[in-house]
C-alpha cells in the first residue's frame, strides 16, 4: 500500500518524460512523413506513369510524336500485331501529333489575346483605379478565377460557339478569305478559335492577379521618380515599372501558359473533338491531349491488348513533361526575382 | 520711384515660385493650412519642422506629386514664373519637367548608370547617342559624380553606394534641365561624409537653380540655406532669412523649436 | 506639337485602352454570371434536392451528396497531409529542405488535373483494383487541394511572432506544446482561409474525378471502394450535350448551384482574411 502511494506522488509531481517524448515523436513522424509524401508526389506520378506507359512507348516509338492517326485497332480481329516485342490489336496506331498541335495552338492563340489584356488590366488596376473601388474590382477578378471550368464550358457551348458559328466565322471567313489560317470554311463554331477564347478568359484573371501582385511588390518609389522627371504616367509604367518587374511578369505568363495547356473540361466542351486531321483554319475543330484523355476513356478500356490504355498514359506523360518543364522554369525565375528583391532591399 | 523705395523689395520680381493660400487635404484631413511663401531664384530655401508637420506634404505640392496620391486634394495657387501650375490648362508633365525632385531615399531605376541619367531626356524625345552621352557627362559632372563613375557607365546603378545613388538621382534630375530642384530630405538616409558631399553640391547648384530642401536637421538648414521656413502641425509658422529665423525668430513656436523644446 | 504634348496624348490613349480592357473583362464576367443566374435559378427547383438523376432528367440529390462527400473526405485527407507538410516546412526542416519542399509543392500546383486523375486511375482504380470509388475521387481532390493548403499553413505558421514563441519556450514549453498552444491558434485563420480557397477549387473540379469517382445516378453508397459516385460538375458537362430540355435544365441548375457554393466559400474566405488583417492591425 505504501509503495503505491509513493508511486502516485511521483507520477503527479515529476513531469512524464515518456509521454512527452512520445508526443514529440508522434508530431515529428506526422510532419516528416507527410512532408516526404508531398515532396515525392510529383516524382512518384512521373515514374509511375512512365512505368505504366513503357510498353506503349516501346510499341509506338516515334509514331506517337509524328503520326496524326489515333486508332485502337480492330477489336474483333483474331491474332495481334507485334511491334518491338509488344502486342496490340491489328491496325492499332497511336499518333498524337494532332493533339499536341491542338494543345499548343489553342494555348498559344489564347496567350496572344490574354497576355496584352492581362497587362493592360493589371496596369489600370495598380496605377489608375481609385483606391475606393479597387477592392471591389480585385474581388471580381478573384471570383472570375474561381469559376469552374465546366461553367466556362457551358457558357462556351450555349453562347460562344453559336455566336462564332453563326455570325463571327461566316463574316470573317467571307471578308478575309485570302488570309491563311483565317479564310476558308466557317465551320460550326466549335474548334480552335472557341477553345482559344475560352482559355484566354480562364487564364486572364490568374495572370492579372499575379501581375498585379508583382507590380504592387515593386516599390512605388520608381514610379514616382519617373513621374517627377516629367515622364507621363504611361511612360513611367512601361519604361520603368515593367522592365524592373519583367521577370515576375514573364513567370506569371509561363504559369498561365502551363495552366492553359493542361486545361481539360472547358476545351473538351468547345473544341469539336477533331481526330486524325489538322484544322484548315482557326474556325475548324481541334483536339487537345487533355481532352482526348477524357474522351478516350471508354474506348481505350475496351482494347483487349491494353495498349490503348497505356498509350493514353503516354499522352498524359507527354502533357505532364511539357507542363512540368514550363512550371519549373517559371518557378526558378520567380525564385530568382525573390532573391534579387531581397538583395536590393 | 519713391513708393518703390518705401516698400520692401518686390519679391514678385525675383521670386521663382510664389505660393498663395495653399491648402492640402488627405480625404477629410487638413494637412496644410493656408500657407503662403515666395521661393526666390538662385537661393536655397529650407523647410524645417518636427516630423509630421507638413513640410514634405508642402514640397510635394510644388511639382504636383499629390496628383499621384489617391484622395489628396490641393487648393490655392502655386505660380511658377507667374503661371499657376494647378491651372486646368496646365499639363503636370511639363511642370515636372521644369521643377525636378529628389527623394528621401535614393531611388535609382534598376538600369545602367547611363540609362538612369538619360532617362528624362529620352522620354522628352532626345534620341541621338552622342547628344545623350554629352548630357550624361555634363549632368554627372554637375552632380560631382563623374570622376567616380565615368569608367562604369554601363554598370547597374544599384551597384553604387547610397551616397553615390543619391548624387546619381540628382544628376538624373539635372539632365532634364529643370529650373527649380525640390529635395525631400535628400541626405536623411546617408552617412555624414556622403551628407557633406550632398551639401557641397547643393551650395554649388544654387548658382544656376532655385533649390528647395526639406530637412529634419536644423544644423543642415543653417549650413546650406539662405531662407528658412518653419512648419508646425500643418501650418507655415514663419519664414525669413536663415540667420533671422535662427537668431531672432518672430514666433514663439519657432523659438521653442530652435531652442530644442519640440521633439 | 511638342514632344510633351504628344507623350501626354499617347499616355491618355493607352490609359483609355487599359480601362477598356478592364471593362471587357468585367463585362464578360458579368455576362457569365448573368447567363448562369438567368438559366440556372429558374431551373433550380426544390424537388431537385430530393430526387436522384434518372436517364436525362430527375434531380441532383445524388450529385450534391457525392460532391459534398468527395470534398469532405478530400478535405480530411488534405488537412492531415497538407498541414503536416506545412508544419514540417516551418518547424522542422533545414533551410535546404524547406526550399525544396516549397518548390516541389509549387510545381505540384502546376500539374494538370487530368494528369492527376489519370495517374490515380492507373494506380488506384486499376492497379489496386479499387474501381471507380469514393476514396479514389477523394484522393484526387486532396492532391488538387494539397499545394494550396501546404502553402497556406506554411505562410500562416511563418507569421507567428518570435516573441510569442520565445515567451512560451521561456516558460518551459516544449516544441510540441508551443506548436499546439501558440502556433496553431495564431495560424488558424490563415490555415482556414487556405482550406476554404482549396475547397472552392475542389468543388469546381471535374477532370480528376472522371477517372477516379466515375459517375453514378444513385445516392453514394458510402462504400469506400467499388462504388462510383456522382458529382455536380459531371451533370453540367454531360447533360448540356443531351438533346432534351429537361437535361439542359438540370445542367443549368447544377451550374448555378456550383457557382453559389463556390462564391459562398470564397466570400467566407475573404471575410476571414479581412477580419484576420483587422486583428493583426489591432495588435501591432
Amino acid at each position: 500500500m505504501a509503495t503505491r502511494a509513493v508511486d502516485v506522488v511521483a507520477a503527479t509531481t515529476i513531469p512524464k518524460p515518456k509521454s512527452m517524448a512520445a508526443q514529440t515523436a508522434l508530431v515529428r513522424i506526422w510532419t516528416t512523413g507527410t512532408a516526404i509524401i508531398c515532396g515525392a508526389l510529383v516524382l512518384l506520378m512521373l515514374l509511375f506513369l512512365f512505368a505504366f506507359a513503357w510498353p506503349a512507348i516501346k510499341y509506338n516509338g516515334w509514331t506517337m510524336l509524328t503520326s496524326i492517326y489515333w486508332n485502337i485497332g480492330d477489336q474483333y480481329a483474331t491474332g495481334t500485331t507485334v511491334h518491338n516485342g509488344v502486342a496490340a490489336q491489328p491496325g492499332a496506331n497511336f499518333g498524337s501529333l494532332v493533339f499536341i498541335y491542338g494543345t499548343l495552338m489553342t494555348s498559344i492563340l489564347a496567350m496572344l489575346g490574354a497576355v496584352p489584356l492581362s497587362l493592360l488590366v493589371a496596369f489600370a488596376l495598380v496605377y489608375r483605379i481609385p483606391a475606393r473601388i479597387r477592392p471591389g474590382v480585385n474581388a471580381l477578378v478573384e471570383l472570375m478565377a474561381g469559376v469552374p471550368s465546366v461553367v466556362y464550358g457551358l457558357w462556351g457551348v450555349v453562347v460562344l460557339v453559336p455566336f462564332i458559328g453563326q455570325q463571327l466565322a461566316p463574316f470573317v471567313t467571307s471578308h478575309l478569305s485570302g488570309v491563311p489560317f483565317v479564310g476558308g470554311a466557317a465551320g460550326s463554331g466549335n474548334g480552335l478559335f472557341a477553345s482559344a477564347v475560352i482559355l484566354a478568359l480562364m487564364v486572364t484573371p490568374i495572370m492579372v492577379a499575379t501581375m498585379r501582385d508583382v507590380m504592387l511588390a515593386q516599390s512605388k518609389a520608381l514610379y514616382e521618380a519617373s513621374v517627377a522627371l516629367g515622364s507621363t504616367s504611361w511612360q513611367a509604367v512601361t519604361r520603368v515599372v515593367v522592365p524592373s518587374v519583367r521577370n515576375g511578369v514573364f513567370a506569371s505568363v509561363l504559369l498561365a501558359f502551363g495552366r492553359a495547356l493542361g486545361e481539360t473540361m472547358a476545351v473538351l466542351m468547345v473544341c469539336g473533338a477533331a481526330a486524325n486531321e489538322f484544322p484548315s483554319n482557326i474556325f475548324q475543330t481541334v483536339n487537345t491531349i487533355a481532352a482526348i484523355i477524357v474522351s478516350q476513356l471508354e474506348s481505350a478500356s475496351t482494347d483487349a491488348s491494353g495498349i490503348a490504355q497505356r498509350s493514353l498514359a503516354e499522352l498524359a506523360l507527354i502533357l505532364f513533361v511539357i507542363t512540368l518543364t514550363i512550371n519549373i522554369i517559371a518557378r526558378l525565375i520567380m525564385r530568382g526575382t525573390d532573391r534579387l528583391g531581397k538583395s536590393n532591399a | 520711384m519713391t513708393t518703390m523705395l518705401q516698400e520692401p523689395p518686390d519679391v514678385a520680381v525675383s521670386a521663382k515660385l510664389i505660393i498663395r493660400n495653399l491648402n492640402i487635404f488627405y480625404g477629410a484631413f487638413h494637412a496644410m493650412k493656408n500657407a503662403s511663401l515666395d521661393v526666390p531664384a538662385n537661393n536655397v530655401t529650407a523647410f524645417i519642422g518636427p516630423s509630421g508637420c507638413g513640410k514634405s506634404t508642402f514640397i510635394r505640392a510644388l511639382n504636383r506629386m499629390h496628383d499621384l496620391t489617391p484622395g489628396a486634394r490641393v487648393e490655392g495657387e502655386v505660380l511658377l514664373d507667374g503661371e499657376d501650375i494647378y491651372a486646368p490648362s496646365i499639363d503636370p508633365v511639363t511642370i515636372r519637367h521644369r521643377i525636378g525632385m529628389v527623394f528621401q531615399r535614393p531611388n535609382p531605376f534598376p538600369k545602367t548608370i547611363f540609362e538612369n541619367v538619360v532617362y528624362g531626356p529620352r522620354i522628352h524625345g532626345i534620341g541621338g547617342r552622342a547628344q545623350l552621352a554629352e548630357i550624361c557627362e555634363r549632368s554627372l559632372k554637375r552632380a560631382a559624380l563623374w570622376d567616380e563613375v565615368k569608367d562604369r557607365l554601363d554598370r547597374s546603378a544599384l551597384e553604387l553606394s547610397g551616397g553615390q545613388q543619391q548624387r546619381l538621382c540628382i544628376a538624373r534630375c539635372l539632365a532634364v534641365d529643370p529650373e527649380v530642384i525640390l529635395m525631400d530630405e535628400p541626405a536623411s538616409a546617408l552617412d555624414p561624409i556622403a551628407t557633406s558631399k550632398i551639401e557641397d553640391l547643393i551650395n554649388d547648384l544654387k548658382k544656376e537653380y532655385s533649390v528647395v530642401i526639406v530637412t529634419h536637421s536644423m544644423q543642415q538648414a543653417a549650413r546650406i540655406s539662405d531662407l528658412t521656413a518653419f512648419f508646425l502641425m500643418g501650418e507655415l509658422v514663419e519664414v525669413g532669412t536663415t540667420s533671422q529665423v535662427f537668431t531672432k525668430p518672430e514666433d514663439k513656436r519657432t523659438e521653442d523649436y530652435i531652442t530644442g523644446r519640440y521633439g | 506639337m511638342t514632344v510633351q504634348q504628344r507623350n501626354s496624348i499617347i499616355s491618355r490613349v493607352w490609359w483609355v485602352i487599359s480601362f477598356a480592357a478592364l471593362a471587357i473583362l468585367v463585362a464578360v464576367l458579368l455576362a457569365i454570371f448573368w447567363f448562369v443566374a438567368v438559366r440556372g435559378f429558374p431551373a433550380l427547383k426544390f424537388s431537385l434536392f430530393f430526387t436522384v438523376t434518372s436517364g436525362l432528367a430527375g434531380g441532383l440529390a445524388n450529385a450534391i451528396a457525392g460532391t459534398v462527400l468527395l470534398t469532405v473526405i478530400g478535405l480530411a485527407l488534405v488537412i492531415f497531409f497538407g498541414i503536416g507538410a506545412g508544419v514540417w516546412i516551418v518547424e522542422v526542416a533545414s533551410p535546404r529542405g524547406r526550399q525544396l519542399l516549397r518548390f516541389t509543392v509549387d510545381v505540384l500546383a502546376g500539374v494538370p488535373s487530368i494528369v492527376v486523375g489519370y495517374f490515380l486511375y492507373v494506380a488506384l482504380v486499376e492497379g489496386l483494383g479499387w474501381g471507380f470509388s469514393l476514396i479514389a475521387g477523394s484522393v484526387a481532390l486532396a492532391i488538387i487541394m494539397l499545394p494550396y493548403v501546404v502553402r497556406a499553413a506554411d505562410l500562416a505558421l511563418s507569421t507567428v511572432p518570435t516573441e510569442l514563441r520565445e515567451g512560451a519556450i521561456a516558460l518551459g514549453a516544449r516544441p510540441t506544446v508551443v506548436l499546439f498552444s501558440i502556433a496553431f491558434p495564431w495560424a488558424l485563420p490563415g490555415i482556414t482561409t487556405g482550406l476554404l480557397v482549396a475547397t472552392g477549387i475542389a468543388l469546381g473540379e471535374t477532370a480528376p474525378l472522371i477517372y477516379t469517382a466515375g459517375w453514378s445516378s444513385f445516392m453514394p453508397s458510402l462504400a469506400p471502394t467499388h462504388s462510383p459516385v456522382g458529382y455536380l460538375t459531371y451533370v453540367v458537362w454531360t447533360f448540356i450535350s443531351q438533346p432534351s430540355d429537361a437535361a439542359h435544365a438540370l445542367a443549368y441548375a447544377a451550374a448555378a448551384l456550383l457557382m453559389v457554393l463556390i462564391f459562398a466559400t470564397n466570400l467566407v474566405a475573404r471575410g476571414l482574411v479581412e477580419s484576420w488583417a483587422a486583428r493583426t492591425l489591432k495588435r501591432s
